[in-house]
């Protein structure tokens, strides 16, 4: 995979894709734990960043891991570690001190079947967990989710932007399947402008007193302040950063929702409803935090109803209900687990609940 | 003449300097602190003190501030 | 004209009052450390990866860069400053059940790593920031909060003794286990924590120093009695010296 690192188009992994990505974004650390589907990403960066002089630790649990990758962010640098389903969940106490200590941790997150052990087969049964979040109090990440590999190379660059940007943890949350999936990707130099960090990272107290990094506020006004200007950052973001893909809405009578790499076969789907004569839109949301909650509740004032195609139980569903509102109906086309629907058994299954 | 510097308001009567000084010239005193405890106090009338800084090594609330020895 | 013999360390924040509780050996443990960072002259080159206990709180006391870590997780995030910035001089302050217990994991895979990392460990038989229960060091025999018989062996298993764990690791440097129930143990405690940085300084390896400390509020004892158990009862079973030095092997 060393070949990567130019700019011509080559036939890659997900897993790769991401991984590389992150070192061309400057990744200078990586701390990981072995779980498949996304070993990968551990795999490539073991020889990379030894290779280029930067870090990497085989971390001795995801716990472990998360807590490197904190420890290293809160010196300014950028870094990252990656992981799947039942293991980030190992991860989310982590998460949640990165989101109150404002740290721009990275975290690929490639979902597989659960709950539990689950299985290794691709999912979307981590949206509640990505975008929800399992750990205490009141915090968000900030969630990308690609659809395509140039999508996981697209999405890596902005989720090491966005976390550095705003000081707040972010998750690329792709699935087995992407990580899996071999597509030709475009590699080109980081797009965006480097963040400042001087002002906050641990640099060491030269000339100045030390910083102190923490959440521990002990009186509760504080932690009301604190809380509060945590909340204007998210609505900032929300303002700033939310970011969908929409095609055929204007008129639509129906708009199929999905997201990441079901939403493939869901946009084929529409095109072969539309040449049914069925008047079908498609909505996907890559930004899954911040949701595009906005523009979903625009476009129910026309339509006459929302279906969201998910590989899981049902869990964006729930978020498209409340962008909504109870304007139009909200349907669900699921599956628990595995390869998503084919854009023909979606079409069948959008037949009828019409 | 050595001595040495007491910050009373940081004295929280743990009293372990006390027996540490080897010509035992440390008393709790009569006055107390904002904590409300009795802190010590540095009583050396006939100039004793060594200058061994035993009571500062030993203070665990960083109240002895300083010694001089001469 | 007299000659100054003792002042408070630079590296502590001016006009520190601890709030730990009254004869806490802490307090001189964190001095210590400061003292070392004064003499080393490393206090601007410094991060402190903070725990969760009584021990987190000196942060508030030393004048360096700080983070907070998850209980447990000092050392994880120690390893990734360190790798993120090879030339800062990095160290943990932890309790034993923070060190030893929750985090015991991570302790001992940056011991094995050979981390350049400096980690300090209080060890004073009990959770004490929690009220006193049973933790990885309670001796056998010790009433806490949650041993109300007595740490019964059959019941609850044995103390772990730390210095002795990580001196069995290769990637450690130094590791050594030291008292403060004394001045004279004292100014050995300090010798020790000033070894501990050097070998990381020296990029020889993990520095470990174990603190015999005291909890006079948990053990329901005077300062002065406490230290008295420090020498009769732990002791004789947390034995103090220097279980692996590679400056002297070597």
């Amino acid at each position: 995979m060393t070949e990567c690192l130019t700019n011509k188009k080559v036939l890659t992994k997900g897993n790769y894709a991401i991984a590389n990505a992150a070192v061309l974004a400057g990744c200078q650390c990586y701390f990981g734990y072995p779980i498949t589907p996304q070993s990968e990403i551990g795999e490539f960066m073991s020889g990379k960043m030894q290779e280029l002089k930067r870090g990497y630790v085989s971390a001795e649990s995801e716990l472990a891991a998360i807590n490197m990758t904190i420890g290293a962010v809160s010196t300014g640098v950028k870094a990252m570690t990656s992981s799947s389903s039942c293991a980030v969940a190992l991860m989310q106490e982590g998460l949640s001190y990165a989101a109150t200590d404002e740290l721009p941790v990275v975290l690929v997150s490639v979902m597989r079947g659960g709950p539990g052990l689950g299985n290794i087969y691709p999912s979307q049964g981590d949206y509640f967990q990505a975008t929800k979040g399992g750990g205490n109090g009141d915090y968000k990440l900030i969630v990308l989710a690609p659809s395509t590999v140039q999508e996981c190379v697209d999405l890596t660059y902005k989720a090491f932007y966005l976390a550095q940007k705003y000081r707040n943890p972010t998750v690329l949350l792709a699935d087995g399947l992407l990580g899996q999936m071999m597509e030709p990707v475009e590699f080109y130099e980081y797009p965006y402008p480097e963040i400042d960090t001087s002002s906050w990272a641990l640099t060491g107290a030269k000339g100045r007193d030390g910083r102190i990094i923490r959440s521990y506020g002990p009186l509760a006004d504080d932690r009301c302040v604190f809380l509060e200007k945590l909340y204007a950052k998210y609505n900032t973001i929300e303002e700033n950063e939310t970011q969908w893909e929409e095609i055929n809405t204007e008129d639509a009578d129906i708009i199929l929702v999905s997201f990441g790499s079901t939403s493939r076969n869901v946009k084929t789907a529409m095109k072969m409803l539309r040449e049914k004569g069925i008047k079908a839109g498609f909505f996907r949301p890559i930004t899954l935090y911040p949701f595009p909650s906005k523009r979903l509740h625009e476009l129910s004032q026309n339509t006459k109803k929302f279906i969201t195609v998910e590989v899981n139980m049902g869990q964006m569903v729930n978020d498209v209900r409340l962008a909504v509102n109870g304007k139009c109906p909200v349907e669900l086309i699921n599956k628990g687990v595995g390869v998503p629907p084919s854009a023909k058994e979606i079409v069948t299954r959008v037949e009828d609940l019409l | 003449m050595s001595r040495i510097v007491i910050d009373k308001e940081k004295c929280k009567a743990c009293y372990l300097c006390i027996n540490e000084c080897p010509k035992q010239l440390i008393k709790i005193s009569n006055d107390t602190n904002k904590l409300g405890v009795h802190t010590v106090e540095f009583n050396d009338p006939d100039n004793k003190c060594i200058g061994c800084a035993m009571c500062a090594m030993r203070c665990p609330d960083l109240a002895i501030t300083e010694v001089y020895r001469g | 004209m007299a000659t100054q013999v003792f002042k408070l360390p630079e590296s502590l924040k001016g006009d520190v009052k601890y709030s730990f509780c009254p004869g806490c050996d802490h307090g001189v443990a964190v001095r210590l450390v400061a003292e070392v960072l004064d003499e080393l002259g490393v206090r601007e080159n410094t991060i402190l990866a903070a725990s969760i206990g009584c021990s987190v709180t000196i942060y508030d006391f030393i004048n360096v860069d700080s983070l907070e870590a998850p209980h447990g997780r000092a050392m994880a995030e120690a390893t990734g400053i360190k790798r993120a910035r090879p030339d800062k001089i990095v160290f943990t302050y932890q309790g034993d059940g923070d060190f030893a217990s929750i985090g015991l994991a991570e302790s001992m895979h940056a011991a094995l790593r050979g981390e350049n990392i400096t980690a300090i460990c209080i060890n004073n038989t009990t959770y004490g920031m929690t009220g006193g229960q049973l933790g990885p060091t309670t001796l056998v025999g010790q009433v806490t909060t949650t041993s109300p018989t007595g740490r019964n062996v059959d019941y609850y298993g044995y103390p772990i003794k730390i210095a002795e764990h990580i001196a069995l690791c290769d990637g450690t440097a130094f590791s050594a286990r030291v008292s403060l129930d004394t001045v004279a143990n004292i100014k050995k405690a300090k010798q020790a924590i000033k070894k501990a940085f050097e070998v990381q300084i020296h990029g020889l390896g993990f520095g470990f120093v174990e603190i015999l400390s005291t909890c006079p509020t948990n053990w329901k004892m005077s300062p002065e009695k406490a230290h008295e158990r420090v020498r009769n009862e732990m002791m004789p079973v947390f034995k103090p010296g220097i279980y692996k030095d590679v400056t002297v092997q070597n």
